[in-house]
């Protein structure tokens, strides 16, 4: 089946002979166990779709935990170089740009928070705006939201939704340079006003966890974690705004195809040259979004501290809610790579990954220069999260790049299917005391744990694989989903 | 022959849309679409006209467009549609009307958020019976 090729325990290659056009090899990290399930979804296709960039670099590449997306698959990263006449996607960030996720910790342990536990989680989910198409308590005029646009979360610690040192542990800091609100449509504009500061829906979250494993206990002490510690996990991402700025630009971007005469198997892989007017354009649009969805979990995350604040009438800073780290998991950015022994400016898509960068890397906030960026890896609701740090394998292999959680295994009409007269938020709470809200009817059913593949055996792989290294595993005790 | 029903994606969610003719079919479409939101039939006393000028050389653009309207509606206007009526269509652009009801998002009454519709897999297929094509929603 396309043509799959094993490399080595973790390697497999569709050649790039698998399909005429197909410009590089496609190489899909997983294992043996793994890439079964794999190759009986349609995601291998995807990569090989990838594959047909003009300007691609080395592979197209795919992370364990891949699975059949649009345009490309999710867990697809591919880097495209612009003196090659090197292709933007927006199909290669998604629609939800800049999903992405941030770790914080604090000081309690789980005698501090199990009799309040059930007080937390409905506060969290009575103060915190979620579900479809919600809207929320932070709004904002057309100047404010371009200020969004530019500063990201450094627009939030303005507004005294956080301290200076949240930014530091964001990843650029809250916001990608090159923002420009000018190429935002109204419509995203519109779009955006209305959602800063809410969850959204689907598999967005918050959760509260405990770390009940350690793996490497020098890295841990540098992530200040340490076992038995609680922590919370915030996955968000650009809400409205994004799907907009997405939309207007793959519209645009089918207009391209013929514009520059590029040929790729699937329509949603529409795309423009980096260097051209209409790849500008996006770049500087999508990084609007990414900004803004950095301000987006930085106002989530001052929600969530006021919560714990009120919980435990205690200031957030003497619970010590810190911000470990936050990674995006769908983002293209221009980074600097070594491609045949020469640094190299490329584009790299990360379509759910997540950037892994190494020790001793120039974006890594100093405190983790020694351990490598702190790497956020969500699993579902019922089973476990993970700390990883980035690794010079990453850099070597992935344009510094790893897995960003468990990967769909079901479709969410089989999962509801699955579920059927079962209540999961029962399930949960009798067998692991884990206590859910969920705003949506159908969401807990489409987010229940079998939908998932194992996060354990994903992280395995990007671990043993050496594309990063794990340092620590949470499990959940509350949970709440939009 | 069935409107609309509901395709398996390990990510998303994808409908199956059938229709006698091409203005059925994107009647269909806009119906399926927002089955998957609400799962439910709305009210029809809010009246949208849509009107997309564009030259195209093939539907499926102007198909993605005419849902893509209506979901923005949905969206920031809150109106849930389900009846819809396609007035006109050819290459130079779709001319439709939507019938739905204001809704509240807090009551908790809508199934799904769509974030867009997205042109994987979507090609518009002609036979017989009429036509038919598939449609990927980034859910």
């Amino acid at each position: 089946m396309y043509n799959i090729k094993k490399i080595d325990s973790f390697h497999w290659e569709i050649p790039a002979s698998y399909k005429p056009g197909m410009k590089v090899p496609g190489l899909i990290f997983a294992s043996e166990a793994l890439i079964d399930s794999i190759l009986k979804d349609k995601a291998p296709e995807q990569v090989a779709n990838v594959a047909f960039l003009p300007g691609i670099v080395k592979y197209s590449l795919a992370m364990p935990d891949i699975h059949w997306g649009y345009g490309f698959s999710i867990g697809g990263v591919a880097a495209t170089d612009p003196d090659k006449n090197g292709v933007i996607s927006p199909g290669g960030v998604g629609y939800d740009i800049n999903c992405g996720v941030r770790l914080v910790r604090s000081e309690l342990t789980l005698k501090d928070i199990k009799p309040k536990l059930q007080d937390l989680i409905n506060s969290l989910f009575n103060n915190i705006p979620s579900g479809v198409g919600s809207s929320g308590n932070i709004r904002v005029s057309d100047k404010e939201e371009s200020e969004i646009f530019v500063k990201g979360a450094g627009w939030a610690i303005k507004k005294g939704y956080g301290v200076k040192e949240d930014l530091e542990y964001t990843e650029d800091r809250g916001s990608i340079e090159g923002a420009d609100p000018d190429k935002v449509s109204d419509r995203a504009y519109e779009r955006g006003r209305k959602q800063s500061g809410t969850l959204g829906s689907g598999n967005h979250f918050i959760e509260v966890q405990e770390i009940d494993e350690i793996y490497d206990e020098h890295a841990a002490n540098i992530f200040s974690l340490f076992k038995g510690q609680i922590t919370v996990m915030i996955h968000s991402g650009s809400r409205g705004l994004g799907y907009q700025v997405c939309d207007d630009y793959v519209k645009s971007m089918v207009r391209c195809l013929s514009k520059y005469n590029i040929s790729v198997p699937d329509r949603q892989l529409a795309c423009a040259p980096i260097n051209s007017e209409e790849g500008r354009s996006y770049l500087a649009a999508m990084k609007c979004a990414a900004n803004y969805a950095w301000a987006n979990r930085q106002c989530l995350m001052y929600l969530t501290r006021e919560v714990f604040e009120n919980v435990f009438d205690k200031s957030w800073k003497d619970i010590g809610l810190d911000l470990v780290y936050d990674v995006a998991h769908n983002i293209a950015k221009m980074e600097r790579h070594q491609v045949d022994g020469k640094e190299k400016i490329l584009c790299v898509h990360r379509k759910g990954a997540t950037r892994a960068l190494p020790p001793d890397h120039p974006d890594v906030p100093d405190k983790y220069k020694e351990t490598g960026q702190p790497v956020i890896i969500p699993g579902d609701m019922g089973t476990h999260s993970y700390v990883l740090a980035g690794t010079r394998g990453a850099m070597n292999e992935t344009f510094g790049s790893t897995c960003h959680g468990a990967g769909r295994r079901l479709s969410r009409s089989a999962a509801i299917k699955k579920c059927r007269g079962r209540q999961i938020d029962r399930e949960l709470f009798q067998k692991s005391g884990i206590i859910v809200r969920a705003k949506g009817r159908s969401t807990l059913a489409e987010e229940a744990p079998e939908a998932y593949k194992d996060v354990t055996s994903v992280v395995d792989v990007v671990h043993e694989a050496g594309i990063s290294r794990k340092v620590a595993r949470m499990r959940p005790l509350g949970v709440i989903k939009g | 022959m069935i409107p609309y029903e509901i395709i398996e994606h390990t990510a998303d969610v994808g409908l199956k849309v059938n229709g006698t003719t091409l203005k059925e079919l994107f009647e269909n479409a806009a119906s399926g679409m927002f089955y998957i939101v609400a799962h439910k039939k709305s009210s029809a006393n809010e009246h949208k006209k849509i009107q997309i000028k564009k030259e195209v050389e093939d539907f499926e653009e102007l198909l993605v467009d005419w849902l893509s309207e209506l979901l923005y509606i949905f969206d920031s206007q809150k109106i849930l549609f389900s009846n819809f009526k396609i007035l006109e269509l050819n290459n130079s652009g779709v001319i439709g009307e939507a019938f739905g009801e204001k809704i509240d998002p807090s009551k908790n009454t809508l199934q799904t958020e769509i974030k867009a519709v997205t042109f994987h897999d979507l090609k518009i297929e002609e036979d017989k019976n009429g036509f038919s094509c598939k449609i990927i929603f980034d859910v």
